[in-house]
């Protein structure tokens, strides 16, 4: 086991610290799999309850909250079908994403961007009533954490594909962990 | 990547202790709910802290459409003898 020195320059300041590989590859784990099955937990509980119908969440609860301008259009029709499908699917994807460690970036960000609605729209239903810090605004900092410290790369999919040609292009490297 | 953080944080945490600093009292609802008066309304709060997830989110994606090298940051092992 060893430590490792990180050394960076943050806000115009030479920083350095320490951190042990195995405990930040341990914990990183942690954090991917709690994640992802907190994720993969709220997807399959609208699979199974399958038609899932997100109007009374965008269309209702959605109302007089500052999301409202930008969800209101996904109340109805077609874009609301789009949600009732989105939604469930989304959060298994990104759940099997997390879990199994394949594109952990790109399932960690949209896990971030979904949560970014519950947040916001939970917050308000509750009148904000235990203050601005809550398990959403947690979660978005999780999905975050896993972005930032490349989660994929432990016990990952991502480290295979990581090996393969399509990967090999740096853009799409930066979907995997 | 800074200016999404310092919202996220001015939002939550400055605003937050500013709240408590100066609002009224905490009182307790029956449910155990903190309620207290908002010195910054909470739309404006709200509007903060989104505006800096925005940001962040914003950073990821052109980050990823730019292709950007790593930033300059060095790591160094140092083998330790202790079991962490």
């Amino acid at each position: 086991m060893s430590t490792q020195s990180i050394r960076t320059n943050f806000l115009g300041t030479e920083t350095s610290f320490s951190v042990s590989g195995a405990w930040l590859s341990y914990w990183i784990l942690l954090l991917r799999l709690t994640a992802g099955w907190w994720m993969l937990h709220a997807g399959l509980d609208k699979i199974w309850a399958w038609p899932f119908d997100a109007s009374w969440f965008v269309g209702g609860a959605a109302q007089g909250t500052i999301l409202a301008p930008f969800v209101t259009p996904f109340s109805d029709g077609i874009l609301l079908a789009f949600v009732n499908v989105a939604v469930p699917l989304g959060q298994t994807a990104i759940g099997l994403g997390l879990i199994l460690g394949v594109l952990t970036r790109t399932a960690a960000f949209f896990g971030a961007f979904m949560m970014l609605f519950f947040y916001f729209i939970n917050g308000y239903g509750g009148g904000w009533a235990n203050g601005m810090v809550t398990g959403e605004l947690l979660g978005i900092m999780v999905f975050g954490t896993i972005v930032a410290l490349g989660a994929g790369g432990v016990l990952a999919v991502d480290n295979r594909l990581r090996e393969m040609e399509l990967f090999e292009n740096t853009r799409l490297r930066k979907l995997l962990g | 990547m800074y200016v999404g953080g310092g919202l996220v944080v001015l939002g939550v945490v400055v605003i937050g202790l500013l709240d408590m600093l100066l609002g009224a009292g905490h009182p307790v609802d029956s449910e155990g709910a903190i309620e207290h008066a908002a010195v910054v309304p909470i739309d404006i709060r709200a509007g903060i802290i989104l505006l800096g997830l925005v940001i962040w989110g914003l950073v990821a994606v052109y980050k990823f459409a730019a292709g950007s090298a790593p930033s300059g940051s060095t790591t160094g092992q140092t083998p330790s003898g202790m079991d962490d």
